[in-house]
C-alpha cells in the first residue's frame, strides 16, 4: 500500500527530526566536549582485540548476561530487537517522505523478523519495569520516572509497529504512523539527557577500555622540578582522564559494581556507584571540565580495597574504582593521612619494610640469590617478616616444592618492599622510592618467583608504567603449575577432604590467573568445588588497598568473604595470596559456629607439597 | 605568633635495642630513628595555631647530624626554619644541660610559645618544657590535651590529670607547654611541603655558640644495663594437706615470711 503525506506532514515531520537529532547532537556533543579537556588520551592500540571485544561485550551482551542471567536475558531482548528495529526506523521515516527504502515485498518479508523480536522486546522491557518498580532491587537505586517513561516509549514504539502491520484504514494507519514517528522523535530528545545514553556511548567505552586493570595513570615525581612545574602536575592530579571522563557519561546506572563491592557489602559507605562514576557526573557537565577527583568522598575512597569487582562486573566498560585518585590527592596534595598510614610509609621509608624490621630469621634460612640460579624468590614483607607466622611453612613448602623439582631460587637479601601498600594508598613519592631500589637491585636478573601477587603485580605491571623493566615475574602457582603439567614433580590424590579455592583479586583480576592455581589443587584432591563467586568474579579477602594496616574499620569488609568460606563447608580453602591466608585465619576461627570444626587455611604451596610423592 | 617546637630523634620503638660494649650507651646498628611521638603532636599543634593565628614555626633540636632528617620532615609539615644544637660535646648531657643549651639558644628568638612533648619515648625525663619555662621566664603547663588562644596574650590549656579528670588553665604568654600524644591527628608532610624544604634554612650551633664549658652534665652516666628476668617456679605435688605442709615448710624456712 502506498502512503501520501501532505507537505504540510513533511515539513512538520522535518522540522521535527532536525530539532530532535539536533538536540541530540548537541548534548553528546557537549559532553564530548567535557571529556576532550580530560588528561591522556583515547587509546587505539590493538585494535582487533578491541573489536572482538566490542563484538563479545555489546553485541552478545556477554557481561550484561553473565552478571545477571534473567534481566540481562531480557535486556539483550530489548538490544537485539533494537538491532534490528534500525532499518525499520529509518524506512519508517523515508516513507514519510514517499521514497520506501524496503519494496513492500522486503518490508513484508522483513517482518518475518522483526515481528518476534518486537514481541520479545515487549516482553523484555515489561519484566526490566516489572523489576525496576516492583522488585525494586536495591542497586538500582531511587524511582527513576525517567525508566518508567522510556519503558512507555518502548513498548508503544513495538505495538504501533505490530499495529502498523496490520491491514488499516489510511486514517488509522497515519494516526498510528505519526504515534510511531512522535515517540521517536521523544526519545531522541530523552537519550542524551539520561542514563540511556549508555546505548551511545557503551560500544565507544567498551572499545577504549584499558585491557590492565587497575589502569591508574603514573605519578611521575621530579624532585629537581620548579616550582612551576610542581604545581602544574599537582593541579593535573585532579582531573580525570579522557577515558574516565567517558566512564562516567556512559554508566547506565545498573549498581552492579555496588552489588559487588566488598566494602559495600561489609556494611561501609563507600557506593561506587556513587561515589566514583555518578556523584561526577553534574559537576564536569556543569563545569565543562573534569578537575573534579577532589570531589570524591575521602572516607568512602579510604575504605576501597582496590579489589577491581566493579570494574570486573561494570557490563558498559568503565573502570570504576578511583581510590588511588582519591588517595594520591590526600596523600600528597592534602597530607590528610590516616595515622596508622603514616607509620606504614615511615616504615617503608626508613627501613624498606611494612614492619620497620630491622632483620627477618626467614631470610637468614633461605639460600641466597647468585647469578647461575634460575629464579629469584620475591618473599615480600608478608613472608619475610611473619605477618602471619603460620604462613611460614608455606614459604618453607613452596621451597620444598622447588628443591623437588630441582628448580634453584635464591632471594635477594637486599629485597625491599615492592611498594605496593605505598602505591595502592595514594604514596606515590614512597612509591618512586621503593620502586628505584628494587630497580636498581633487579638490574641483571630475568626471572622472579612470588608467593604475593601484590608484590608481582608491582613489581611487573605497576614498575612498567615508569619504564621497562627487564625482568618476567612469576606468581607460584604458576611455576607450581606448570612444573606440574611436566611432570616435574611426583604428586598424589591425597585425602583432604572437600577442598575449595579461594582465587585472590591481584592474582585472578589483575594478573588474569585464574586457571593454574587449579590445575595445581585440582591434581591432588578430588573433592574439588567452586566458592560462589570464584574466577575473575571472586570476592575480596578485606585486605587489599592496604587495608591489612587499617587498625580499625567501619563495617565488616574483612568478614564478608570468611563468611561465605563458612558457609560453603568445606574442609580446606586454598588460597593463593598471604593476605587472604592471613585474612582467612583471622576470620574464620571467629566465624565458626560451635561445634564444627574450623576450616582450615592452605597456600597452593601447602596442598601440593603435603601430597608430594 | 612566634612558636618554637622542640623535636627529638629516638630510636623506633619497634628497633631491637642492646647495649654496646662500654655499658654507657644503646648499640645504634640496628636502630631506626623517627621524630619522638609526643613531639609529632606538638609540632601539629603550633603548625594549627600557626594557620588560625599567622607567625613562624620553628623547629629545634639538639641530638646529632642526623638529626637533621626529622627536622626536615618537621620543615616538610609546615615549619619555617630550624635550629639544630650539635656538637660531641652534647653527648650524655643531662637534662639540666640540655636546657641551658637550648635556652641560650632560643633566648634572643624571644618566642611567644614553646611547645614540647610530653616526654621523649628514649630518656623520658619529662623536664625540658618545665626547665625552659624556668631559663627563660616564661609560664608552663605540662601535659597539655587541647590548647586554645586567648587574644594575643594568653593561651587557654587543657590539661590531663589522673583518673580521667580534666582540666582548663590559662597562662599568660610566653609560656611553654608540653603536649600530650594523641591531641591531635598529625598531617603527612605533602609532596610540594617536601619539595620546599630545599628553600628552608637549618642554623647549626654548636656547644661553642650556646654556653661553652658552662655546659657541663652534672649527672654522670655510670651504666646501663638491662634489668635481669628470672622466673623461678616449683611445682608442689601431693595430696591437699602434703601441699599445704610443703607450703607452710618453703614459706617459714625457704623464703622465710613466717616465723
Amino acid at each position: 500500500m502506498n502512503h501520501s503525506f501532505s507537505l504540510f506532514e513533511q515539513v512538520f515531520l522535518v522540522v521535527g527530526l532536525l530539532s530532535a537529532l539536533g538536540s541530540f547532537a548537541f548534548e553528546v556533543g557537549r559532553r564530548i566536549d567535557v571529556i576532550a579537556t580530560g588528561t591522556g588520551s583515547l587509546p587505539f592500540d590493538k585494535p582487533l582485540q578491541r573489536i572482538w571485544r566490542v563484538i563479545r561485550e555489546v553485541l552478545l551482551h556477554e557481561k550484561v548476561i553473565r552478571g545477571r542471567l534473567l534481566p540481562g536475558l531480557m535486556h539483550g531482548f530489548v538490544f537485539w530487537g533494537f538491532m534490528v528495529f534500525g532499518l525499520v526506523t529509518i524506512d519508517h521515516f523515508a516513507i514519510g517522505f514517499e521514497y520506501p527504502l524496503l519494496s513492500q515485498t522486503a518490508h513484508h518479508l522483513y517482518s518475518f523478523i522483526v515481528i518476534p523480536f518486537s514481541l520479545l522486546v515487549i516482553a523484555g522491557i515489561l519484566y526490566l519495569a516489572y523489576r525496576r518498580f516492583v522488585l525494586k532491587p536495591v542497586a538500582l537505586g531511587k524511582m527513576s520516572p525517567t525508566s518508567g517513561l522510556v519503558a512507555v516509549f518502548i513498548t508503544v514504539l513495538m505495538l504501533t509497529y505490530l499495529f502498523g502491520e496490520l491491514n488499516l484504514s489510511n486514517t488509522v494507519w497515519k494516526v498510528n504512523w505519526w504515534l510511531h514517528s512522535l515517540m521517536i522523535l521523544a526519545f531522541l530528545f530523552l537519550i542524551p539527557r539520561s542514563k540511556h545514553l549508555h546505548l551511545v556511548l557503551a560500544p565507544f567505552n567498551i572499545f577504549f577500555k584499558p585491557f590492565d586493570q587497575p589502569d591508574h595513570s603514573p605519578v611521575k615525581i621530579d624532585m629537581e622540578a620548579s616550582e612551576e612545574e610542581l604545581d602544574k602536575m599537582l593541579s593535573d592530579l585532579g582531573k580525570m582522564t579522557q577515558n574516565q571522563a567517558l566512564d562516567i557519561f556512559s554508566c547506565v546506572e545498573c549498581g552492579r559494581c555496588m552489588d559487588a563491592c566488598p566494602a559495600n557489602r561489609g556494611g561501609g559507605i563507600l557506593d561506587p556507584k556513587h561515589h566514583f562514576i555518578l556523584d561526577l557526573r553534574d559537576p564536569i557537565l556543569e563545569s565543562g571540565n573534569v578537575d573534579v577527583l577532589s570531589q570524591v568522598n575521602v572516607e568512602a575512597g579510604w575504605e576501597c580495597t582496590t579489589c577491581q569487582a566493579c570494574t570486573e562486573v561494570c557490563p558498559v566498560g568503565n573502570q570504576v574504582e578511583k581510590s588511588d585518585e582519591i588517595r594520591r590527592l590526600q596523600v600528597l596534595v592534602e597530607g590528610n593521612v590516616p595515622q596508622e598510614y603514616q607509620k606504614l610509609f615511615n616504615n617503608l621509608q626508613n627501613t624498606g619494610n611494612t614492619e620497620g624490621a630491622t632483620s627477618s630469621s626467614l631470610v637468614e634460612r633461605l639460600p641466597k640469590y647468585t647469578p647461575e640460579m634460575e629464579y629469584v624468590l620475591w618473599l615480600g614483607c608478608f613472608a619475610r617478616y611473619e605477618l602471619d607466622p603460620n604462613f611460614t611453612t608455606s614459604v618453607e613448602n613452596f621451597a620444598k616444592i622447588l628443591d623437588t623439582a630441582e628448580v634453584s631460587y635464591g632471594i635477594l637479601e637486599e629485597e625491599h618492599c615492592s611498594g605496593e601498600p605505598a602505591n595502592r594508598l595514594g604514596d606515590k613519592l614512597t612509591f618512586a622510592m621503593l620502586r628505584e631500589h628494587n630497580t636498581e637491585i633487579l638490574q641483571n636478573v630475568t626471572k622472579i618467583v612470588s608467593m604475593c601477587p601484590h608484590c608481582v603485580v608491582n613489581l611487573e605491571k605497576e614498575y612498567a608504567k615508569y619504564g621497562q623493566v627487564s625482568y618476567k615475574v612469576e606468581h607460584h602457582s604458576q611455576v607450581i603449575g606448570r612444573l606440574i603439567e611436566e611432570g616435574k614433580i611426583a604428586i598424589k590424590v591425597g585425602d583432604n577432604g572437600k577442598v575449595t579455592y579461594h582465587d585472590p583479586c591481584n592474582l585472578s583480576r589483575m594478573l588474569e590467573e585464574v586457571d593454574a592455581p587449579r590445575t595445581a589443587i585440582q591434581s591432588v584432591t578430588d573433592q574439588y568445588f567452586e566458592l560462589p563467586e570464584s574466577g575473575k568474579n571472586t570476592l575480596c579477602c578485606g585486605a587489599g588497598g592496604g587495608l591489612w594496616w587499617k587498625k580499625e574499620t567501619e563495617g565488616r569488609t574483612h568478614l564478608v568473604r570468611a563468611e561465605q568460606v563458612v558457609d560453603s563447608d568445606a574442609d580446606t580453602v586454598v588460597t593463593g595470596c598471604n593476605f587472604c591466608y592471613g585474612m582467612m585465619n583471622q576470620g574464620l576461627g571467629p566465624l565458626t559456629p560451635e561445634g564444627k570444626e574450623a576450616v582450615q587455611v592452605k597456600d597452593i604451596s601447602d596442598i601440593v607439597a603435603e601430597n608430594l610423592l | 605568633m612566634k612558636i618554637c617546637v622542640l623535636i627529638k630523634q629516638v630510636p623506633d620503638k619497634d628497633s631491637p635495642l642492646s647495649i654496646s660494649d662500654n655499658n654507657l650507651s644503646i648499640s645504634e646498628s640496628n636502630i631506626t630513628w623517627v621524630a619522638n611521638e609526643s613531639d609529632s603532636y606538638a609540632l601539629e599543634e603550633a603548625l594549627q595555631i600557626k594557620e588560625k593565628q599567622s607567625g613562624e614555626v620553628v623547629v629545634c633540636t639538639l641530638g646529632k647530624e642526623s638529626a637533621q632528617q626529622i627536622m626536615k620532615d618537621a620543615l616538610a609539615k609546615g615549619a619555617d626554619r630550624g635550629i639544630l644544637l650539635s656538637d660531641p660535646a652534647f653527648e650524655n648531657l643531662d637534662i639540666l644541660s640540655t636546657a641551658k643549651a637550648i635556652a641560650n639558644a632560643i633566648r634572643e628568638e624571644k618566642f611567644d610559645l614553646i611547645l614540647s612533648g610530653l616526654q621523649s619515648d628514649d630518656q623520658g625525663n619529662s623536664q625540658l618544657g618545665l626547665l625552659l619555662a624556668e631559663l627563660l621566664d616564661m609560664s608552663h603547663a605540662s601535659m597539655g590535651m587541647g590548647t586554645e588562644m586567648t587574644g594575643d596574650s594568653g593561651i587557654k590549656v587543657k590539661r590531663e590529670l589522673e583518673s580521667g579528670w580534666f582540666q582548663w588553665t590559662e597562662l599568660t604568654l610566653p609560656a611553654s607547654i608540653s603536649i600530650q600524644s594523641g591531641i591531635n591527628s598529625p598531617r603527612y608532610a605533602t609532596l610540594k611541603g617536601i619539595m620546599m624544604v630545599k628553600k628552608k634554612t637549618v642554623d647549626e650551633l654548636n656547644a661553642e655558640a650556646v654556653g661553652g664549658d658552662s655546659i657541663n652534665s652534672k649527672v654522670q652516666l655510670k651504666n646501663l644495663y638491662i634489668p635481669e628476668k628470672s622466673k623461678e617456679t616449683t611445682f608442689i605435688d601431693g595430696s591437699p594437706d602434703e601441699i599445704s605442709d610443703k607450703l607452710v615448710d618453703i614459706f617459714k624456712n625457704e623464703i622465710k615470711v613466717l616465723n
